[in-house]
């Protein structure tokens, strides 16, 4: 009896498919028995208190506290400031637009007819500098908003965006410069890099947003939000070093010596051979580093900004809603799965489009 | 203890009274001199005040209402710093959140001008990290709460439990030591986050839950079970003097700070209130209340401001009682009774300096 293939088991009719794959002997049986209770059990446990028993109605709230179910009327109550932090509540339709204009020119430039360095550019500098007025105002008749009060989800999505904006170049020049063949350049890079990767973000961003002010004088410290931007931007522009530095030197000697015998510059060679072969080498662990990225940026909320997660703190840290914390983190959670799930499969598909891992 | 205070109240004020005088003669000025490097001078210069927030919430003294305004007492006694300054604090206060880690760095750093974060004073404190507090404003107990059927009477019956507490917290601190010199054996449990602490206790992960009075109470009421089934312990692990910090050396800002709370004290002990504060200052029933509204001059100018900023505090928040009561008094879901929080004449601890 030989065993079907993969792909042999998926072109089978679906009974059959099902008993090949999860019934075909005593122990499949058991173990597909079991776990498919489990599973029908805890996703039942979890729809019976999100769904059945649960409160969506603020006015509910005392019938809430004594449920056994989710008491979503935190959310109806309270999710504006979840989302929008402190931000003036007459204006929240900015934030709100804002953060339309951050996920709409990412949904842009991930699309490959915005691929050119020019296009890109364009529209990173369109979508930010309309997230920018959106968001601090002061102009066309928008009043102004202390970047001290922004929060939710939309800081959390500007502290993202900014972060790999500056960190994504930093990083190639990083990259490049631990590769140069002057060996000052190189050690003082790669030390450097080793440095900063071996501390933890918390401490670089505090070290950053609290310390700085101390070391530095008064006009270089601009507004605590941007340094700790700069300071995590140079934290993942060190991480990002290394993965590129992973693509390039998969790629074989061969290539550069003939871009060399070809008689190409250095500016050619690294912009036309070495960059594009070495991103492409380097995108399942960019991708994870970008999805990383996105996650910590709740790290901020230890050195006082109002982002997603110190907002829904925020939105259940009142007398009358103190009960509710798990709901809220809950909403949170969702919000991050959409951004991250959908970042991860985006990656997934570009992954298939440019063919890596099978070539 | 209150003669004690009182007099040296009355010695401070003669010292005052005898600086302001040499003061007067030697530089030919009714008013005093606020130090040229005074956080006074730069946040009046500067038009606004920076004061602390929180980065979520603390119930009852740091909070957001659901249009995301802040509100508690902290918030309050901000705003009416802010009054006291410029008249109003609308337009001229900005409440910066910052975390506990982060508020002394924040506040040497000059983020913020103040801080009003539920701040106990301590030796250390006070003295290695360089920080002047106020007066105390609130003073909050370390209690333990224990599920009534465990029948418990004090935290001596929860030998041989669990007790769960925040970690890194002075209340971590204050356990322990209670414990060792109660000689009380219980395994401690330590928890970095408030919200998961509270969950663990509801859960039975916890005989006990040790935390601030105010919050303990707050959970309680809000108890899944029903705050029926919970008791809060009598002992009192720790008292903690709560107030308001300012860098150290900075005798002119943190005169304002103990005026501000003077002044709150004050208008509650003669009456004045947010609604009759304008009836009052158009018929100021003393001398003593017609300075302190601003009606004859001095009360202000002293401190380098304006002469009718109690007024404008008063207008603003009300006094030390309204504050209270709206927050976590009677007005609000907290429901805390003031206690040793109220006035002397109330049975509480606090009293108004004297205005001469």
């Amino acid at each position: 009896m030989s065993v079907p293939s993969p792909a042999e088991i998926s072109r089978q009719p679906f009974p059959k498919l099902l008993k090949d794959r999860y019934f075909a002997t005593r122990i499949d049986t058991i173990v597909t028995v079991t776990f498919g209770l489990l599973t029908l059990w805890l996703l039942w446990s979890f729809f019976e208190w999100a769904v059945l028993h649960a409160y969506v109605d603020p006015e509910d709230r005392d019938a809430c506290v004594q449920s056994e179910g989710a008491c979503w009327a935190v959310i109806t109550a309270r999710w504006r400031i979840v989302l929008f932090g402190l931000y003036p509540f007459e204006e929240q339709w900015r934030s709100a637009l804002a953060c339309l204009a951050i996920v709409l020119t990412t949904i842009l430039s991930c699309l490959p007819s915005f691929w050119t360095a020019l296009r890109l550019s364009l529209l990173w500098i369109v979508g930010f500098a309309a997230f920018y007025i959106l968001m601090r105002g002061g102009i066309l008749g928008l009043a102004p908003v202390s970047e001290r009060d922004w929060g939710g989800l939309a800081l959390t999505l500007f502290i993202f965006a900014a972060v790999v904006l500056i960190g994504m170049p930093l990083s190639i020049v990083f990259a490049l410069l631990r590769r140069s063949n002057l060996p000052w350049i190189s050690r003082t890079m790669g030390l450097v890099i080793d440095t900063i990767r071996s501390l933890p973000l918390l401490t670089i961003m505090f070290a950053f947003a609290v310390v700085i002010p101390f070391a530095t004088p008064d006009w270089m410290n601009g507004q605590q939000l941007y340094r700790v931007i700069v300071g995590y931007a140079i934290f993942f522009a060190c991480y990002q070093a290394e993965i590129i530095r992973g693509g390039i030197q998969s790629l074989p000697a061969g290539q550069e010596e003939a871009a060399k015998a070809l008689g190409l510059g250095y500016w050619q060679r690294v912009g036309y051979i070495i960059l594009p072969q070495a991103f492409r080498n380097a995108l399942p662990p960019t991708i994870n580093q970008v999805v990383i990225t996105f996650k910590e940026t709740s790290l901020v909320t230890i050195i006082g900004f109002f982002d997603i997660l110190a907002s829904g703190r925020a939105a259940s840290g009142t007398g009358e809603w103190s009960f509710a914390t798990i709901e809220v983190y809950v909403f949170v959670a969702f919000i991050f799965f959409v951004f991250v799930f959908s970042l991860s499969r985006y990656g997934a598909y570009l992954e298939r489009r440019l063919g890596v891992g099978t070539r | 203890m209150q003669f004690v205070d009182r007099e040296t109240t009355m010695k401070t004020t003669k010292q005052m009274m005898l600086a302001t005088t040499v003061l007067t003669a030697f530089a030919g000025m009714s008013s005093a001199q606020v130090a040229e490097d005074s956080r006074l001078k730069t946040v009046l210069e500067r038009g606004s005040l920076l004061c602390s927030g929180h980065n979520g919430s603390f119930q009852g003294f740091a909070e957001v209402d659901d249009e995301g305004n802040w509100q508690g007492v902290d918030i309050d006694l901000c705003r009416a710093l802010a009054a006291g300054l410029f008249g109003a604090s609308e337009g001229n206060l900005e409440i910066v959140p910052i975390s506990w880690a982060q508020r002394w760095p924040a506040l040497q750093s000059g983020d913020i001008d103040v801080v009003i974060k539920v701040s106990g004073w301590t030796q250390s404190r006070d003295t290695e990290l360089n920080l002047a507090f106020s007066r105390p404003y609130f003073i909050g107990a370390f209690q333990a709460m224990a599920p009534a059927d465990l029948d418990a009477e004090s935290i001596a019956d929860l030998t041989g439990g669990t007790i769960c507490v925040g970690a890194g917290t002075s209340t971590e601190r204050a356990l322990a030591t209670y414990l060792e010199t109660k000689d009380i054996d219980a395994e401690v449990l330590t928890f970095e986050n408030g919200d998961e602490l509270r969950n663990s206790y509801f859960e039975g992960r916890c005989d006990g839950f040790v935390e601030w009075a105010p919050s303990l109470a707050a959970s309680r009421a809000d108890a899944p079970d029903g705050p029926e089934n919970h008791t809060i312990l009598p002992d009192v692990i720790a008292l903690e003097a709560e107030g308001i910090v300012v860098p150290e050396g900075d005798d002119d800002w943190l005169d304002v700070q103990n005026w501000m709370l003077s002044s709150l004290w004050f208008a509650e002990m003669e009456g004045i209130t947010s609604e009759n504060v304008d009836d009052i200052r158009a018929d100021p029933p003393s001398e003593t209340v017609a300075k302190f509204l601003g009606v004859s001059p001095g009360y202000g100018e002293r401190l380098g401001l304006s002469d009718d900023w109690a007024y404008n505090m008063i207008k603003e928040v009300g006094n030390f009682s309204e504050l209270y009561e709206r927050n976590i008094g009677s007005g609000s879901r907290y429901g805390l009774d003031r206690g040793i929080n109220a006035l002397y004449t109330n049975g509480g601890v606090f009293y108004p300096m004297i205005i001469d």
